[in-house]
């Protein structure tokens, strides 16, 4: 059994890879059609307010999470309506939204709950062992006896890759963030794909915050989500924009995560402030590697125009 | 009196009433959103929003509550209006604050025995420092490898966080405090009282100042003019010679010095020692205030006095009506995604 703390240790890292899955999916797939959503801090913040909420109230963890899912939904439909119709920029009234999201996910909270020092707590979400693959040796309680979350989050990822690349669907929507003039011109709707991502993406940002509740805290606290959803968008540049690159990539950035508040139990000697760095550090590191090699989706970041004749 | 006399007289006051009714719309429409949800939770509107626009000129400490908040303000707007100027995004004032407030301390409380007239220029010229060195990872990258500013200089924040509870709980804690903090910085690092009571500090000249001085550089001078041109159209500026990526990077490290300003004002002015979590959230009210004056860094000192009334307003409905200070958050961002709508209007 000389293995055990090990098999426990990256348990907890796939646990942990969620939240930065949904999100940064959320954020590909609403980048693969040209909108770069920067709200996502924001959104995942209402997530774990809203999740925690609905959770609490209708004493259904399933009630929350549909709740906060519905919740980003909204924040994505405002994203996608000011971006596309209205033509603002999308990194200003993302910000706009990101503050937005801030103020409301607290304010909800005091609303609902009232300022208290002992908050109601929620049970957090079971663990579902897969029958028969999680006694697999090693394998099985690391990646076959986790929650319901951790199954469908992979799944989502391999749905994605699936869909973008192997379905003439997934190309048209990919076309339409690398020349969006000529996906307009094939008849593919810009708008229609613009919004179907972005209230899609948010969703599955509002679901990352829930999880944060559900999984760890049993209670919301301000600034739960602790700059997650600022990583995410480094994890989708990490992952090259596509699925399978974020998916890899979630294990690094859910590995670092756990390592620095593992470390700090197990003392080595550097303060634990410094420990708690690491995740923010290592992020903007690999960034510097990432962003070489790396291409964004062509579109990225800009409003597309029909009658204008430079945004080819 | 001539016709044309007539207009051109008229001119710069319908000028002043274009530029200023979407402003007013958008704060109207922004207070009567907040209102409907107040009426709905059963909160007296009207009493809610007399404290929100009335508690700082009610009270000679009102007005001075507000002067102070001012100051952080816009120094962190201007902090995120100057990069914004090259076309770039600071979202790190916040770790620049800090850290700028960690150089101030550190300064202060190493020569404390110093007098005013030497101590006081190098606590705040340290804040600078430490302010423009936190922002310089993120500005080289840029420079360097055209690394994404917003998330670098984001990061860089939660870094912040860990440091300063570092600096307040091993290098120089106060042991009799109860939160994370240091010791008091020197007497003679303290900014001096402009009014005893109700007390205001003279950083609100520094700040006047760094205002009346970023106006100038970004408005009224050829090198400002060529910041201005790198964010109105990089591309064309490259062309006209213009060091493209230099301006981004000068820009970021400005704005890294002013909210370094802003840390080492608030040490040095308010609390006279570090605390952690003065940073409050002047980073996000520094944006706000920034994108509601939309970069006009002559509006940005007008737009910042207005949010610093809402704020003490919202501290004392807090206190006095039990609502919760969110709910003027919610006012500020829904102004910010009015004034933007009025703009959206205005185009068509």
């Amino acid at each position: 059994m000389a293995d055990t703390p090990l098999i426990n240790f990256a348990s907890l890292v796939m646990m942990a890879v969620v939240p930065y899955l949904l999100a940064s999916q959320g954020t590909m797939l609403a980048g693969r059609t040209g909108l770069f959503i920067v709200s996502q801090e924001g959104v995942m913040l209402v997530g774990a307010s809203v999740g925690f909420l609905g959770a609490y109230l209708f004493d259904s963890l399933a009630a929350g999470m549909v709740l906060a899912m519905l919740a980003g939904g909204l924040f994505g439909v405002a994203l996608a309506y000011f971006t596309t119709n209205l033509k603002m920029d999308q990194f200003v009234i993302g910000l706009a939204l990101f503050f937005l999201g801030l103020g409301l996910s607290s304010l909800l909270f005091k609303i609902v709950v009232g300022v208290t020092l002992q908050p109601p707590i929620i049970p957090t979400l079971d663990r579902l062992p897969i029958p028969l693959l999680s006694e697999i040796p090693v394998l099985g309680p690391i990646l076959f006896d986790q929650n319901i979350l951790v199954y469908l989050s992979i799944l989502l990822s391999l749905f994605l890759y699936f869909f973008l690349y192997k379905t003439s669907t997934g190309l048209s929507l990919r076309a339409v963030g690398e020349n969006p003039k000529a996906a307009d011109s094939l008849g593919v709707s810009v708008t229609r794909w613009r919004y179907a991502t972005t209230i899609i993406g948010s969703m599955l940002m509002g679901l990352a915050g829930a999880y944060l509740p559900m999984v760890y805290t049993g209670t919301y606290t301000d600034g739960i989500v602790r700059g997650r959803g600022w990583l995410a968008i480094a994890l989708t540049f990490f992952g090259g924009w596509s699925p399978q690159g974020i998916l890899l990539g979630s294990f690094f950035f859910a590995l670092v995560e756990i390592l620095a508040l593992r470390v700090q139990v197990t003392d080595i000697g550097l303060p634990h402030q410094f420990l708690r760095m690491l995740p923010y550090l290592a992020t903007i590191l690999v960034m510097v590697f990432a962003f070489r090699r790396v291409r964004a989706p062509a579109f990225l970041g800009q409003n597309y125009d029909r009658e204008s004749r430079t945004s080819s | 009196m001539t016709n044309s006399q007539a207009l051109r007289r008229e001119s710069p006051a319908v000028g002043a009433a274009r530029t200023l009714v979407p402003y007013v719309v958008a704060v109207l429409a922004a207070f009567a959103a907040v209102g409907i949800l107040l009426a709905l939770m059963g909160f007296d509107v009207m009493r809610a929003y007399a404290t929100i626009l009335g508690t700082s000129f009610r009270t000679p400490n009102g007005f001075v509550q507000t002067l102070i908040k001012w100051v952080p303000l816009v120094l962190q707007a201007l902090a995120f209006t100057v990069p914004l100027a090259a076309g770039k995004f600071n979202i790190g004032g916040e770790g620049q604050m800090i850290v700028g407030g960690i150089g101030a301390a550190a300064v202060g409380i190493t020569f404390s025995d110093l007098p005013l007239p030497l101590l006081l220029p190098l606590v705040m010229m340290a804040g600078m420092a430490f302010g423009a060195l936190w922002v310089l990872g993120p500005a080289w990258l840029l420079y360097r490898f055209n690394i994404n500013e917003i998330l670098t200089t984001v990061l860089m924040n939660f870094v912040a966080f860990q440091l300063i509870d570092f600096v307040a709980t091993s290098i120089w804690p106060d042991p009799a405090a109860g939160h994370p903090t240091t010791l008091p910085i020197g007497a003679g690092g303290k900014l001096p009282l402009l009014i005893a009571h109700p007390p205001l500090h003279s950083g609100i000249l520094i700040a006047i100042l760094a205002a009346i001085l970023v106006y100038v550089y970004t408005d009224r001078t050829s090198a400002g003019y060529e910041l201005l041109a790198t964010g109105a159209n990089p591309r064309a500026s490259r062309v006209y010679g213009i060091k493209v990526r230099r301006m981004f990077f000068l820009s970021l490290l400005i704005g890294g010095a002013l909210a370094g300003l802003a840390g080492a004002i608030e040490v040095s002015g308010v609390h006279g020692r570090l605390i952690e979590g003065f940073h409050s959230n002047f980073l996000l009210l520094g944006i706000i205030v920034g994108l509601i004056a939309k970069g006009n860094n002559a509006a940005v000192p007008f737009v910042a006095l207005f949010i610093a009334i809402l704020e003490v307003g919202a501290s004392a409905m807090q206190r006095t009506m039990a609502i919760p200070g969110e709910m003027v958050f919610i006012v500020e961002a829904l102004i910010l995604i009015f004034v933007l709508l009025t703009d959206v209007v205005r185009r068509r």
